[in-house]
């Protein structure tokens, strides 16, 4: 590999980890929520997160993708998955690729080496982001009060996600099955989130999932 | 006194479910299913209030929104206050506490009443305006007491505890208004598959059918609302929204949505439930079926209590089981009115008289009760009322309308309820938000919607000037099938309930009833009853020259407030047309505007309050900062420790530790905030010569170099250091504040400006968490938790390095923001808080103390480093600065900046400049802001020279220094300027050099 780019294993081999709501202690809420819960609501934390810049028109791009993840490259408000590694279109050319927490010193060296050559961008972002899953019969009427985009399934079917304007601040949201949704989050505001989260949907009723 | 007016039957009222309530602190009974008007009528309460000018008794009016005296204060504590709740609109629940707003000492004694009645002569319209206007310096004097003397409910002075919220709703059609037309229209759109909202202000959906005498397919109308909205609320596509008042029509179809979810429950919310959400709604197409306002006739003494509205009397007695008096006279110019009297009849009860102002009426309706022995004299009206608190008869005149005047002494009949009905007022307000105006159709004698333009609506039923039962339910129905069709819905075919054939005669334009006297002498006709407006008002004000409809309205108060016009609008401006010698299409209607009806502030904030008012954001470290008494700063939406007081201590005490401990030992500061921006592509180097105003073609990897950003007109925007990670890949740091700005602008100017140049930029500020170690001792701190050779050749001034710091990878940058030895330790956030905690563990030994932000400004300025946007006001250059060191002036692409700053204006010499202030008095602490003369003993207003940028106390220095802006300062060395003080006093400071610590920087370089 070229060592035009700084690539670095930024994450330790043992240490103890945060993730960005480390501080709500989810672990420990987990299973004192309300019985039947209009909303559960899970961290899937410390996952690896790349985010990833190239031309999407340019065929070289696409292939280099496919080669190292076996994932096409996902056309715009769509993401694409595989087993725990997802795909996702954020702007015409930049995608958000997580995959696994751990691997992703690994598959960034893989994507280097099948884009070689390319003028792209691979950028560990790890630690600054979370995703917040969110399940149950009363995830739509919270995203409702959150959101002005609208998530109805006929403009918002599974496989779309959207960056958006989420209470007074943005985030992603990314419908993944039926009954399941997910908020990308930056670390920084992940504390406003869960806050905000925890409000919306007391009328529902909130389980914690670990 | 036990409900002395509820009827012996009747009704859609729950008699098994009595309901205690207290009025003006008496207490009463109702049951479920009331409204507050329902239920003070049922137990004979004549007066809810007193008039807003005149002080006049008043008593309930009308059943709904329109209503424009029983606008109540509910509460039972200070906390649950609401104020200007209508009773016609408040359900009425257990312990409901309600009380008039205006009157003292009460209602039925009002000492402002004696006031009103001779005051009366004294206020005409615009009284205030001319009265108070002079001397003008008194006009707070006289607003005291004339707020005291008016003026509706009071708002709570306690905390609300309840919550509110919004819902973002999208559809394909919002239908407003769950009446006959609004009913039909959503069955016929939801039946086309289309996502369709429903929303209607009352406590039950059905509108009009759950009063009307009229029947749908032979059976009760409320029959078949009810089996509609049963339809309606099996279609997973519709949304039902009842005790939901439409209120804002906004563009592009964005409608707001009032809802009240428990206020029919209680005062307060019971726990875990909203009180009120606000829908904020997105609809493809908007079917308005608001109906229409019954509209009175204006007559001598209309507003004595026991004058109604015909409709709303239907309504007490229909679906409240509540008659209003015992003996009723009705004054129409309509068929529809005739329904009370057959309603009245229908509950027992005794119709004196009615007086239509047609000579012949021969409509069905009026047939059939004048085949009940109804004794109806025609060519006739109510001319004026009799009674105080109380109607206690009312003379009826014949009339001839042309000449607007009375034709006969009349008679004299003894009553207690007059009602009247001038015809039907469309609810325009929404169809008008955006500004289309109403027409007027002289057949109906009613304004209509006018052309939707922009908004995407349709009108239906009685809103459209459709008022007949049949027809509404069509045009509804056929209003619902078009949204639906122009949403992209296929149309479904009609199947409405059969409605009775009636003949049905036009009505006889007539507003205000003649009078024996003119208007100016006769009793008062109110036009307005919320207001205090009269018909003598009106003339008044034509007389005076105001001839627009809005000086009228506004020289009157005609339409204001609460009310916005329900009731009087078309009364006062057929009044003023007449007046006006002008027909009512040529004086024309007021606008409305959102609110239709009032909202309450709750609901507008939502959930945008208290710990969600505004996002808050923390680093990675924040738990041990709250642990370790860290006071905070608002830094954009970032908190970040301020100082780190410890017992005792207050801001300058923590501050001089916390400087001494830097200076002498070792600190370390939460960075983390900075904004960090990872640059990568072959072209990321010139890029960065691009925006920045210093060359960057020759830093070679591992190195690290400050930058100045400029704006086009060059003026410094952000600066910081990028660090060159490798041939193709920088980091760039920006200002905590300066993130997003400078993220956004470097995207710009790669998306528009040189989309060639092949460069990616994704910020990486939250991914990286930064400490700051700074100090004399930091090298030997640092040594202790990493593997790096931090030896002073290895790792110099301005680089930097990778390796493990407390076990984890990190990079550790070797820059200074304090002008002492100092290295920036950036590690992924999941683990920086144990790095830190490991820091902080070793660095026990050698004094470290963590510092915050005030600390951190205090050193920069002892070393003359700028903060932007403190030292900066986005009108001073780099050379303003006396940053010249640090513009490439010889690099060969232009760059962002390079051409503002040579313009003419930017190289003048007597700029504003920095420089630094050494106040004479060692002691005395400039203060930031302060503005600088060169001659103190000018006249004011003094020439101002410059001012202040950046003051402290230098425990360090020993004395008190400051960096401030000042013309041509930098060829001022050594002359003094002067700090003129509000308070009076003067500060003298030297002209200095800004930087006052370590000049040759040596301490950093260690």
């Amino acid at each position: 590999m070229s060592n035009l780019i700084n690539v670095y294993q930024q994450r330790p081999a043992a240490a103890h980890a945060e993730s960005p709501l480390f501080h709500a202690g989810l672990e420990q809420l987990a299973g004192k929520g309300s019985a039947r819960a209009g909303v559960t609501v899970r961290e899937k934390k410390l996952l690896g997160h790349l985010t990833l810049r190239g031309d999407a028109k340019d065929p070289a791009f696409a292939g280099g993708v496919h080669k190292a993840l076996g994932l096409e490259l996902p056309v715009a408000l769509t993401l694409v998955a595989a087993g725990d590694t997802s795909l996702q279109w954020l702007a015409p050319d930049e995608w958000l690729l997580i995959v696994p927490s751990g691997s992703e010193f690994a598959v960034e060296q893989k994507l280097r080496e099948a884009l070689e050559g390319q003028h792209i961008s691979i950028v560990n972002v790890s630690g600054g982001q979370t995703l917040l899953e969110l399940t149950g019969p009363k995830v739509r009427e919270v995203l409702m009060k959150s959101t002005s985009y609208d998530v109805h399934p006929s403009n918002f079917p599974a496989g779309k996600a959207v960056g958006t304007h989420f209470a007074k601040s943005q985030l992603v949201i990314r419908h993944t099955a039926e009954d399941t949704w997910e908020l990308l989050i930056r670390r920084s505001f992940s504390d406003y989130f869960w806050l905000w989260l925890q409000d919306a949907s007391a009328e529902f009723g909130l389980a914690i999932k670990a | 006194m036990s409900q002395v007016n509820r009827l012996a039957s009747g009704g859609r009222v729950d008699r098994s479910q009595p309901l205690t309530f207290s009025f003006n602190g008496q207490s009463y009974q109702g049951f479920a299913g009331d409204t507050l008007a329902a239920a003070l009528l049922a137990n004979g309460v004549d007066i809810v209030g007193r008039s807003f000018k005149y002080s006049r008794p008043r008593g309930i009016v009308a059943a709904g929104a329109e209503e424009p005296n029983a606008v109540l204060q509910i509460g039972s504590t200070e906390a649950a206050q609401i104020p200007n709740v209508r009773a016609t609109q408040q359900a009425l629940y257990a312990g409901l506490v309600a009380s008039s707003t205006n009157g003292w000492p009460s209602v039925n004694t009002d000492l402002m009443g004696i006031l009103g009645k001779v005051g009366g002569k004294m206020m005409p319209p615009g009284f205030y305006y001319k009265t108070f206007m002079y001397p003008q310096n008194l006009w707070l004097t006289y607003e005291k007491y004339i707020r005291k003397a008016a003026g509706l409910g009071r708002a709570p002075t306690a905390v609300d505890p309840d919550s509110y919220d919004y819902m973002n709703q999208h559809c394909d059609v919002l239908v407003v208004g769950a009446g006959p037309a609004g009913l039909a229209a959503a069955l016929a759109a939801a039946r086309s598959g289309a996502r369709v909202i429903l929303a209607d202000e009352q406590e039950e959906f059905g509108g009009s059918l759950l009063s009307t005498r009229e029947t749908l397919d032979g059976k009760p109308a409320a029959d078949w609302a009810a089996q509609v909205i049963t339809e309606l609320s099996g279609m997973p596509e519709v949304t039902l929204l009842p005790r939901s008042t439409v209120n804002g029509y906004h563009d592009h179809n964005f409608l707001t949505i009032h809802q009240r979810l428990t206020d029919h429950l209680g005062e307060i919310a019971p726990l875990g439930m909203v009180r009120q959400r606000m829908h904020r709604v997105r609809a493809t197409r908007v079917v308005l079926a608001t109906g229409a306002h019954e509209r009175p006739l204006v007559y001598a003494n209309n507003d004595v209590p026991g004058n109604m509205l015909a409709d709303a009397v239907s309504t007490y007695v229909r679906r409240y089981g509540v008659a209003p008096g015992k003996q009723l006279v009705l004054s129409t110019n309509n068929d529809y009115a005739y329904r009370v009297v057959l309603d009245w009849l229908d509950a027992g009860l005794q119709v004196v008289a009615v007086a239509d102002a047609r000579s012949n009426p021969r409509g069905s309706w009026v047939e059939e009760a004048r085949k009940r022995g109804v004794r109806i004299l025609t060519g006739s009206a109510v001319v004026e009322a009799a009674g105080s608190k109380r109607v206690t008869a009312a003379r009826i005149c014949a009339i001839d309308v042309q000449s607007h005047k009375v034709s006969s002494p009349g008679e004299v009949l003894d009553c207690d309820l007059i009602v009247s009905s001038g015809g039907y007022s469309p609810v325009v307000h929404l169809a008008s938000h955006l500004g289309g105006r109403p027409t007027w159709r002289e057949d109906i004698l009613a304004f209509v919607p006018g052309e939707g333009g922009f908004q995407k609506r349709l009108c239906a039923g009685a809103v459209n000037g459709v008022f007949g039962l049949g027809d509404a339910l069509a045009d509804g129905f056929e209003a619902g099938v078009s949204a639906a069709a122009e949403a992209g819905f296929k149309a479904v075919s009609a199947s409405l309930p059969q409605v009775a054939v009636r003949l049905e005669e036009p009505s006889l334009a007539l507003f205000q009833v003649p009078h024996d006297k003119p208007t100016a002498r006769a009793p008062k006709q109110f036009v307005d009853l919320q207001n205090d407006v009269t018909a003598a008002g009106i003339e008044l004000a034509t007389r005076e020259g105001f001839e627009s409809v809005e000086h009228v309205k506004r020289y009157t108060a005609l339409g204001f407030g609460t009310d916005q016009g329900k009731l009087g609008n078309i009364n006062g401006l057929a009044i003023a047309a007449r007046s006006l010698g002008i027909s009512i299409p040529q004086m024309g209607t007021t606008m409305f505007r959102p609110n239709y009806t009032p909202v309450t502030f709750g609901a507008v904030a939502g959930r945008h309050c208290g710990a969600l008012f505004e996002p808050k954001r923390y680093t990675a470290m924040q738990s041990w900062h709250l642990q370790n008494g860290a006071e905070f700063e608002d830094v954009g939406q970032w908190k970040r420790p301020w100082y780190f007081p410890k017992a005792g201590e207050d801001l300058h005490a923590a501050v001089a530790r916390e400087c001494l401990a830097v200076r002498n030992a070792v600190g370390i500061l939460d960075a983390s905030t900075l904004g960090k921006i990872d640059i990568q592509g072959p072209d990321a180097r010139e890029f960065l010569n691009r925006v920045y105003s210093n060359a960057w073609t020759k830093l070679d990897v591992g190195k690290a170099r400050y930058g100045l950003m400029c704006k086009e007109d060059g003026m410094v925007f952000d600066d910081g250091v990028t660090a060159c990670l490798a041939d193709n890949h920088f980091l760039m740091t920006t200002t905590t504040g300066g993130a997003a700005r400078v993220m956004e602008w470097l995207e710009i100017y790669h998306q528009t400006e040189w989309p060639e140049l092949k460069v990616y930029f994704t910020s990486v500020t939250d991914h990286w968490a930064t400490m700051t170690l700074s100090g004399p001792n930091s090298r030997k701190l640092l040594a202790e938790v990493t593997d790096i050779d931090l030896d002073k050749d290895a790792f110099p001034f301005m680089t930097w390095k990778e390796g493990q710091v407390g076990g984890v990878p990190a990079r550790v940058f070797r820059i200074s923001f304090t002008g002492e030895l100092s290295y920036e330790v950036n590690v992924q956030a999941d683990y920086a808080l144990g790095v830190w905690e490991k820091i902080i563990e070793a660095g026990k030994k050698h004094g470290l103390t963590p510092y915050g932000t005030e600390t951190m400004h205090e050193l920069r300025a002892e070393k003359g480093f700028i903060i932007v946007g403190q030292d900066t006001d986005g009108s001073v250059t780099p050379d303003d600065l006396n940053m010249g060191w640090c513009v490439g002036r010889t690099k060969p692409f232009s760059w962002i900046g390079w051409r503002g700053m040579n313009r003419e204006d930017s190289l003048r010499e007597d700029r504003k400049q920095l420089i630094g202030l050494k106040p004479v008095d060692p002691n005395k602490v400039l203060p930031e802001g302060a503005q600088l003369v060169f001659d103190p003993k000018q006249t004011v207003p003094m020439q101002m020279v410059g001012h202040v940028t950046s003051s402290y106390m230098s425990v360090a220095l020993g004395y008190s220094f400051a960096m401030g802006v000042v013309k041509g300062g930098l060829k001022r060395m050594g002359e003094r300027v002067f700090a003129p003080l509000a308070d009076g006093s003067l500060i003298e400071a030297e002209i200095v050099s800004s930087v006052f610590y370590d000049p040759k920087g040596d301490r950093q370089n260690v």
